[in-house]
């Protein structure tokens, strides 16, 4: 591979990524930095971080060189379309708009955040989507956090509209689960009655000569105001707040009362319809008419103001109530406040229940209300239509949360989703392996982790390899031991090496795993020997005789090792499995018989082998005669397949559609004698209760 | 001071048969005084009723007190006095007694009568500040021009055929308009005492016609710069070109005979007999229709003397005095008792 042989420079090949970013720009394509990646040496991987860091080293010097939002926007472009030639990680676009978001002033900001806006078409393809969708929401988030409430509004609406298209239909992260009201919104205004501009002249006042000047203040130039109907119609603000408050009897009083009045005084003020007025005067006028409703259209659209919060100034009182935006923002509380109170709403309490009456007032009130607001000029009738519509919807959200928030999307695809997916988290790791043995590669999720996995796809002939071999032959190990144990050698006794205690513990984990004389010795030496050096030398010189036949020594060892394997049987199945048969074709002798024992099952069997919904239904389609079907599929899966459908993969569909007697009979008849095999070695699968093992035995049996 | 138990039925009856016919707003604009068709004229604070603690209390009249036997049909404020038309004599009282809660009439005018008739009712009264002059018209279907330096009639336009519903002065030009019973309005050159000037007749004009037999005109209003003439009564409200003489836009008011007119700002303001206060734009158009109390309107008064008290106040059959803030809703009523 080519990753062993150059070592990837990150700084190199980000100072080139950089330099061909600027003819990039310059040119806007990425064939500049498609030619440079070329050129570069390392993965993939690599590549694309050094991409990456590349992106924002620019983005950063774009920053502190106080650039323009087309710079900003052309840059973020620029890193989308290097995501879809696959030059850098789909997170980088999202990496760069948060550095921008971050480091430039609210008014580029807005500039920027039109981009985003205007590509939200980008950002919902499926690998923006995954990958940026947390950043994009943190950034949006960071901004609107960044921004005045009370000045930004339409940005920070911007933004609001933004997420909702960028989420899915169901996203719950913005969502009021509980209903719960924004109760600190409280709109304070002059409650008291000493305050105001009224009260605080009155000691300037009683230096009148007058007799009956004493009652009198200088207001200056404040205009007269209807105080009753102001602190009424600033109290049901309360109630807009905290609509629960309607269902104590003393707050509904107050309540109703407020919206009668309210509603009185709106009534009787009629609003004039400036636009209505002039399309009268057209009606007298025919000539210019065309000319003059362009004008109209765009002074129309041209002024709309809207505002977080009501000023309550009592001073304003006048002119808020001759206001016909303002009259529609408290229109539309009323019918919200309406809407909320009729509805079944899943967090209302129990006492939480409208009287007769109350429901009665509601209905007229919320008459009057839609009828006045179908007067309130402009548009007002089309404007009524709006808002009807979106209360309508509103019923559906309400019935949506009500219900938990179910998924749109999986309402979908229910039937078709869940078995796959229920099947799909039955497997483990292991049976992943060994299904996917067959392909010879295996996909782990990240392109890397793949890549590392198949240098050895399978497991087992990775641990079998040469270099994971670790413990020492029997024979090399002793060597010095042999050498020292030779009397020709003269060595005192305590200068041995089978007097080392660390050499001694080798020693006898070696001896366990590989001697055959290990544990014979332990039981038959007559006297049992007391210590491990004596016991080692004693080992020694056993080892030593054995050497002259140094030749004979490696089919000793071999057959040892046979042993071994010989006792753990369940061991030896998987292995041998593995070697022999992975692949056995199925004769077409046994398609029949399969065919012929399955009867109903074989849609059942059709699923495990990995039919869709679909593709069972075509077959069931295509003829009424079971044995038929059960053919056709049968045909199809070998098509599938390929040349060599795998026995296994069938047996192992088989079983696990619980037809095991299938197995046994069509499988097996001719192996009677592995059959006792088998039947005993099922027995202690139960016992062992394992799984894996039990899956991979019929491929022993095929041996 | 306990009141029988007559007194108070009386007092009850009285109050709910009660019309206020005329209304004005002293000079200084911190008072509403309103005559009824009891004679008595009721002074209301407006401080009072508009503070921002106002109760019940402060919206009825700080005192009352009693001008005529008969009905009241005129008021009017001149910078010291408060001039009085109703039956019989033309009466008037300083500004300073009635602050002082103690009014005294400071002089009347006798309204020439015949023996035939009895005290002749005044229903019009209009006043000219330059020349300290007043015009009156009623009962007597004449027009009386009153110096008021010597309190002598100076001389009488004596044209109309019947009795004179209202007396409208003109702003810069020296004229007068007078709307009567007989369906004309005449306007009269000041300077001279002879025919009038013109002569418009509504009841001539076919898109003003509500009912033939409904001639009169109850009301007139002069525009500030005295090209427009607003007139109307039995024929619909309609607005008049003084140059052509002809009526250029109707006001059409279904239901309701104007009693009262006025301009206000660039609007005009006109109620009668229905139990609205209507806007108009001057093309006609309506731009608001406001309810009230008063089942027939007779009156109605803006103070423009003082900013900060700057209503709308309207009377009419009933003993309540609406009070608009806004001028488009009624805010609350003062209580004439």
């Amino acid at each position: 591979m080519a990753t062993s042989e150059s070592r990837f420079d990150f700084e190199a090949s980000r100072g080139k990524y950089l330099i061909s970013l600027d003819e990039s720009r310059k040119k806007q394509s990425v064939s500049c930095l498609k030619k440079c990646a070329d050129s570069l040496e390392g993965s993939d991987a690599e590549k694309k971080t050094a991409l990456d860091q590349a992106y924002r080293n620019y983005v950063k010097k774009l920053v502190v060189g106080g650039s323009s939002c087309s710079d900003f926007t052309s840059l973020v472009h620029l890193s989308t379309e290097a995501v879809e030639a696959g030059l850098c990680s789909p997170a980088t676009p999202f990496l760069l708009l948060t550095d921008i978001f971050d480091s430039v002033t609210i008014s580029v900001c807005k500039d920027v955040f039109q981009f985003v806006e205007d590509r939200v078409a980008t950002w919902k393809q499926s690998d923006f989507y995954s990958s940026g969708k947390n950043y994009l929401l943190r950034m949006c988030n960071d901004l609107l956090r960044r921004l005045s409430k009370s000045q930004d509004m339409v940005f920070c609406g911007r933004i609001q509209l933004f997420l909702a298209r960028f989420f899915p239909l169901d996203e719950k992260s913005g969502l009021n689960l509980m209903s719960n009201f924004h109760l600190d919104n409280v709109t304070s205004y002059n409650r008291t009655k000493l305050e105001g501009p009224l009260r605080t002249r009155v000691p300037q006042a009683i230096d009148k000569q007058d007799s009956m000047d004493y009652e009198e203040g200088e207001m200056g130039s404040a205009t007269p105001v209807d105080y009753k109907l102001y602190r009424q119609f600033w109290a049901l603000q309360d109630f807009f707040r905290a609509p629960l408050q309607c269902y104590t009897k003393e707050k509904w009083k107050d309540f109703s009362n407020n919206a009668i009045a309210v509603l009185e005084a709106f009534h009787s003020m009629k609003l004039e319809d400036v636009a209505s007025g002039k399309k009268k005067k057209k009606r007298r006028s025919h000539h210019r008419q065309q000319q003059k409703q362009g004008e109209e259209e765009e002074a129309d659209s041209g002024d709309q103001v809207s505002f977080a919060k009501y000023l309550t100034s009592e001073k304003l009182f006048d002119l808020q109530l001759s206001d016909a935006m303002f009259r529609r923002y408290v229109y539309v509380q009323f019918l919200i406040l309406f809407q909320y109170l009729n509805q079944q709403v899943k967090f209302k309490q129990a006492h939480h229940v409208l009287t007769d009456e109350m429901s009665l007032f509601i209905k007229e009130t919320k008459d009057k209300v839609v009828a006045l607001l179908k007067e309130t000029p402009p548009y007002g009738d089309q404007f009524t239509a709006g808002i009807e519509h979106i209360l309508s919807r509103e019923e559906h959200w309400n019935a949506w949360k009500n219900e938990g928030c179910p998924s749109y999307v999986k309402e979908k695809g229910k039937t078709e989703q869940a078995r796959p997916k229920s099947r799909a988290r039955k497997r483990t790791l292991g049976e992943e392996l060994n299904l996917a043995g067959a392909a010879k590669k295996i996909d782990l999720g990240s392109p890397e982790l793949t890549k590392l996995w198949n240098v050895y796809p399978s497991n087992l002939e990775a641990c079998a390899a040469e270099d994971r071999i670790f413990l020492p032959q029997v024979e090399e190990f002793f060597q010095d031991a042999i050498d020292q144990a030779d009397p020709e050698a003269m060595i005192e006794p305590e200068y041995k090496v089978v007097n080392n205690s660390n050499y001694a513990w080798q020693a006898i984990r070696l001896l366990a795993k590989r001697s055959p004389h290990f544990f014979q010795t332990v039981t038959a030496t007559n006297p049992p020997l007391k210590t491990v050096p004596g016991y080692l030398e004693y080992m020694v010189t056993k080892i030593a005789k054995e050497l002259p036949q140094n030749e004979e020594s490696k089919p000793e060892e071999l057959k040892t090792e046979e042993e071994t394997t010989e006792n753990d049987e369940l061991l030896k199945g998987p292995e041998e499995g593995m070697d022999k048969s992975p692949s056995a074709a199925v004769t077409e002798e046994q398609f029949t018989l399969v065919a012929s024992k399955i009867g109903d099952s074989w849609q059942t069997l059709a699923v495990e082998l990995g039919f869709s919904d679909d593709e069972v239904t075509a077959i069931l389609s295509e003829t009424s005669d079971i044995k038929e079907q059960t053919k056709l599929m049968l045909q199809q899966w070998q098509d599938k397949e390929g040349a060599e459908p795998s026995r296994e993969t069938l047996i192992a569909g088989l079983m696990e559609s619980g037809l095991d007697d299938i197995v046994e009979s069509v499988f097996m008849e001719k192996q009677k004698k592995v059959e006792l095999v088998f039947e005993e070695k099922q027995k202690r699968v139960v016992e062992n209760g394992e799984g894996i093992v039990a899956e991979s035995e019929p491929m022993e049996m095929d041996s | 001071m306990a009141m029988s138990y007559e007194e108070q039925i009386l007092k009850e009856k009285k109050q709910l048969h009660m019309s206020v016919f005329a209304q004005c707003i002293s000079p200084d604009g911190k008072y509403l005084l309103a005559g009824n068709n009891y004679g008595t004229i009721a002074v209301f604070s407006m401080r009072n009723a508009l503070a921002s603690d106002a109760n019940e209390n402060s919206r009825k009249p700080i005192f009352t007190f009693k001008a005529f036997d008969g009905a009241i049909f005129a008021l009017l404020s001149t910078e010291n006095f408060l001039i009085c038309g109703g039956s019989g004599d033309i009466k008037a009282w300083k500004w300073k007694d009635i602050q002082q809660k103690a009014p005294r009439v400071a002089w009347s005018l006798s309204v020439p009568h015949s023996a035939n008739f009895g005290a002749v009712e005044t229903n019009g009264l209009a006043y000219s500040r330059q020349d300290n002059t007043l015009y009156s018209g009623g009962g007597d279907s004449e027009l009386h021009v009153w110096d008021l330096e010597s309190g002598t009639c100076k001389h009488s336009y004596t044209d109309h055929t019947d009795y004179i519903h209202a007396v409208a002065l003109f702003n810069t030009s020296a004229q007068v308009a007078s709307g009567s019973e007989d369906g004309t309005v005449r306007i009269w050159d000041t300077r001279t005492s002879g025919e009038p000037v013109a002569i418009l007749e509504p009841s001539k004009h076919e898109e003003c016609i509500n009912n033939p037999r409904d001639k009169w005109i109850s009301c007139v209003a002069v525009d500030p710069a005295d090209d427009w003439l607003i007139c109307g009564g039995g024929p619909s409200l309609s607005l008049w070109h003084l140059r052509s003489l002809s009526p250029t836009t109707v006001f059409e008011a279904p239901k309701c005979q104007p009693h009262v007119v006025l301009y206000h700002d660039d609007a005009v303001i006109s109620a009668g007999t229905s139990p609205n206060i209507y806007h108009w734009h001057v093309n006609g158009d309506s731009k608001l229709t406001t309810p009230c109390t008063a089942m027939d309107v007779y009156s109605v008064v803006i103070n423009t003397e003082s900013e900060a008290n700057k209503v709308l106040c309207s009377s009419g059959a009933s003993s309540k005095i609406d009070v608009y803030t806004n001028f488009g809703y009624k805010a609350f009523s003062l209580d004439f008792c």
